[in-house]
């Protein structure tokens, strides 16, 4: 183990004497609080804080991305280059310990660099709301719904089979069933109106959601939605009256305990809103719907598309879920310093940056790549299936663990999914990784053939 | 276990892309070198005196045969931790300075702290580099740059020493300090195995040579079987009148031998050393502040190493093994004898240490003042922990009387 030290402290020293790091670190230096500064979003403060935020984050976990792969490629490709390798490995020090101690001087100056970067991030964050004097409302709306850590409420799914079942059955009596559909395509038809009605509502017309066991979790609750109207009104904005509260009172009218929050609100098409309530009006029995309708004063339908709606509260703090965004651009860089000792353990250095830099890509937009392969792949079929698919899935999914995604629309990033990133990046592909690195290293020849 | 290096048809073949051989650089080499002792392995350049070396330390897989280092294999930590290294060209981290490369070195030997900080420091003062330890290494010259190189090869108190052409870069002076340096690690019982194209550094070395060519041993044996002439013999006097000379070639000629009349040629190394030392010690009253020069850094860092080697020669040798191994250099031609003197004279007189009649030397200013009786032979010792010789205390009692007497006749 102190020989595993011995070489990382020797990297770091590279890697900052070397001014490689340097680089970097000076550009975020300035990159960030320009960002603090320049950034405006939609004009609000909250506006402003998620674009920071989310460009903060983006930009140092890109250039700590970046930074990884040269490092740990650089330290490892030019010692085998100009043959400083020569006196290490001929010391009694075993070749995957000297591949451990380069790794490990790459994720320490990465912990180091990602600590101090989102202290900063995250100490303009917290000031910005007290640098200037913005109204109440902007304060409160920052606070609500960026500065906090919100749960989402499950949105039950809705069973349309039997009533698809009886409507084809129906259609079949009456000989109505249009030509030239295969059962099975008239069903899958059938359900898709189906569940288009339960989500569309004509004007005066009603939708209802409904939630269980909610347990009244913070002092508000929020709404957040987004809908389509057709058709388009002049200025694409619609009235609702919202209601929220005990399930039975929505259902049948009968007179609840609690109390109800009954508003109406106009709200722009196509992108998404909040509507906070208070979560008093969650009764005892945790039985909680929401209500949304098409006032008369609108002359179009609006439609909520599949993910259209959700019920949030707060669940944690905002330190604490920003600490765990972090977390996750760490298990990147693990993953990527892993890749970049692989790489470097049998490719010279422009060779491996190339193929790091590839695979840091294609792992960046490997929701895309698999969707875009699995289309295409109905008519490639065994060859894809077997072989690309399989190197595809093998590397990590970043956009599946993209931190801003959670942050700007502060959505709770819960342990589990930190602990499920952290098994399957870190424990799985970058061990698998790891090891094939160290094998690689262990059997090559060192030296350079010079005869 | 006999031997401290020794091969069994050792081959390397390097093939092109397809797997085809194209050439032999290592064939079928059985190379066996005693325990303690200096052995040179010589050859023109690509025989494969490197590739051997490489193939010993796990560096290069060999095609076919097997290497054994100490009796085990030269990519088991084990064995590395016995060995010394210094590869054809001192690859060091650029961006560390002299310290902190020793010190790298020594933390992956897993040195204590303490003992490491003790061995830098004797190290940095053997190879004369003490004044320049806090530079990055990246500036050093080629000649630095190759005693940092030997300095981190010694860090782990080597039995086994493997050098590759450790002379490359240095000057006469460097190269001799270093021929000196290695006969006396051999004095203290290490195994030195030398690969060089400079003829007279292994000449003057090496106990035992093998040349290559071709990846083949050619000729191997004893420098002094070797070399030595047995049908003839040479006389070295000192300069006598032509009287006597016709009387020698007379007592010869009665023989029916021939007999040749000349004075001896000097060994340009020698002269080397000889002017360099005059050209000082004339532009020494002149001026004294003369030491920024390459040549009053290069020697303010080579002063310690003279006094600490001289210790280390005088200190473990017992008194008529001394006179027996007083010419360090001329190990070989016992005719130089009296040269040889008179040339560690001049290089100690050079290189400023205790010869009595030496006004200030130029580098004063650079050089740690005269250091107190006890210091130095603190320093001795940390040297011979460093080398694994132990101290008998009388040795040490003896010893310290001739520091005493060298200091009494310096002040």
């Amino acid at each position: 183990m102190r020989r595993i030290w011995a070489v990382a402290t020797n990297t770091i020293r590279q890697a900052l004497r070397m001014r490689v790091a340097c680089v970097f670190v000076i550009l975020l230096f300035v990159l960030l609080p320009a960002l603090g500064i320049t950034t405006t979003g939609d004009e609000t403060l909250k506006g402003r804080l998620q674009t920071f935020v989310s460009y903060g984050l983006s930009l140092t976990s890109f250039l700590l991305c970046l930074l990884t792969l040269i490092v740990s490629v650089y330290s490892v490709t030019s010692d085998i280059d100009q043959r400083q390798i020569y006196t290490v490995v001929t010391k009694p020090i075993r070749r995957f310990q000297f591949l451990l101690g380069k790794l490990l001087g790459v994720v320490v100056l990465d912990v180091l660099l990602l600590v101090l970067f989102s202290v900063i991030i995250y100490a303009i964050t917290v000031y910005t709301p007290r640098y200037r004097d913005f109204p109440e409302s902007e304060l409160t709306e920052a606070h609500n719904e960026f500065l906090t850590a919100r749960a989402a409420l499950a949105v039950p799914e809705v069973d349309v089979t039997q009533e698809v079942r009886a409507r084809y059955e129906e259609l079949r009596k009456q000989d109505s069933l249009p030509a030239g559909y295969t059962p099975e395509q008239a069903i899958a038809e059938l359900t898709k109106q189906a569940q288009l009605a339960k989500r569309a509502a004509g004007v005066g017309n009603v939708l209802v959601w409904e939630f269980d066991n909610v347990r009244p979790l913070a002092k508000s609750m929020f709404i957040r939605f987004k809908y389509d109207v057709f058709p388009n009104p002049p200025d694409s904005q619609v009235y609702g009256r919202w209601i929220a509260g005990d399930y039975q009172f929505i259902k049948t009218g009968q007179q609840p305990k609690t109390p109800i929050y009954d508003q109406i609100h106009k709200h722009a098409a196509r992108t998404f809103h909040e509507v906070e309530f208070p979560s008093e009006v969650v009764p005892e029995h945790g039985r909680l719907g929401i209500a949304f309708m098409n006032v008369p004063l609108n002359s179009s339908t609006v439609i909520f598309p599949p993910d259209g709606l959700e019920v949030l509260y707060k669940a944690d703090s905002f330190g604490a879920n920003f600490l765990r965004a972090v977390l996750l651009i760490l298990f990147r860089l693990i993953f990527l310093a892993c890749l970049g000792v692989l790489a470097s353990s049998f490719l010279s250095f422009p060779v491996a940056i190339l193929f790091c830099l590839v695979l840091f890509l294609t792992a960046s937009f490997s929701g895309f790549v698999i969707e875009s392969f699995d289309y295409l792949s109905a008519n490639v079929g065994a060859v894809y299936s077997y072989t690309f698919k399989w190197a595809i899935r093998l590397l990590p999914q970043f956009d599946e663990y993209n931190p801003t995604d959670f942050m700007v629309p502060a959505r709770l990033l819960e342990w589990s999914i930190l602990a499920k990133c952290a098994f399957v990046m870190v424990c799985m592909k970058a061990f698998v990784l790891l090891l094939l690195g160290l094998f690689i290293f262990r059997y090559r020849e060192i030296a350079r053939i010079t005869v | 276990m006999e031997y401290a290096v020794e091969t069994f048809s050792l081959t390397k073949v390097f093939s092109d892309w397809w797997g085809r051989t194209k050439v032999y650089a290592v064939d079928n080499l059985n190379l066996q070198v005693r325990q303690n002792e200096v052995y040179g392995l010589l050859g023109p350049n690509g025989s494969g005196k490197t590739t051997t070396l490489k193939m010993l330390l796990g560096l290069l897989h060999p095609t076919r045969g097997k290497a054994l280092l100490l009796g085990g294999d030269g990519a088991d930590p084990k064995i590395n931790s016995r060995i010394g290294f210094l590869p054809e060209e001192s690859y060091l981290y650029r961006y560390l300075n002299a310290r902190e490369t020793l010190d790298f070195y020594g933390r992956l030997f897993g040195l204590p702290a303490r003992v490491r900080t003790m061995r830098i420091e004797a190290l940095l003062d053997m190879v004369g580099l003490k004044a320049v330890a806090n530079r990055a290494v990246g500036t050093f010259s080629k000649g630095m740059a190759r005693r940092i190189g030997l300095a981190q090869a010694l860090i782990n108190d080597p039995d086994l020493l493997i050098l590759d052409e450790p002379t490359t870069g240095l000057d006469p002076i460097g190269t001799r300090q270093i021929k000196d340096l290695v006969l006396r690690l051999a004095e203290r019982g290490k195994t030195i195995l030398l690969c060089s194209h400079l003829l007279a550094d292994v000449e003057d070395v090496c106990d035992r040579i093998a040349i290559l060519y071709g990846g083949k041993i050619q000729t191997e044996g004893q420098v002094r079987e070797l070399l030595q002439q047995t049908n003839k013999k040479q006389i070295t006097t000192d300069a006598i009148s032509d009287s006597t000379v016709e009387k020698i070639k007379q007592l010869v000629e009665a023989e029916s031998a021939e007999c040749v009349v000349t004075s001896p040629m000097d060994k340009l190394e020698s002269f080397f050393i000889r002017t360099v030392a005059a050209a000082q010690e004339q532009a020494q009253p002149t001026s004294g502040a003369v030491s920024t020069t390459k040549i009053g850094e290069f020697l303010s860092g080579a002063e310690p190493m003279e006094s600490i080697l001289d210790k280390l020669v005088s200190a473990p040798v017992s008194q008529e093994a001394a006179s027996e191994q007083k010419p360090v250099t001329e190990k070989v031609l016992t005719a130089r004898d009296s040269q040889a003197e008179s040339d560690a004279a001049l290089l100690s007189k050079l290189t400023g240490s205790a010869e009595p009649p030496m006004p200030e030397p130029v580098v004063k200013d650079e050089k740690a003042p005269a250091e107190p009786l006890e210091q130095r032979q603190v320093r001795e010792n940390i040297l011979d922990e460093l080398t694994g010789r132990p101290t008998p205390p009388e040795t040490d009692t003896q010893n310290t009387g001739k520091t005493q007497a060298g200091d009494s006749g310096d002040a």
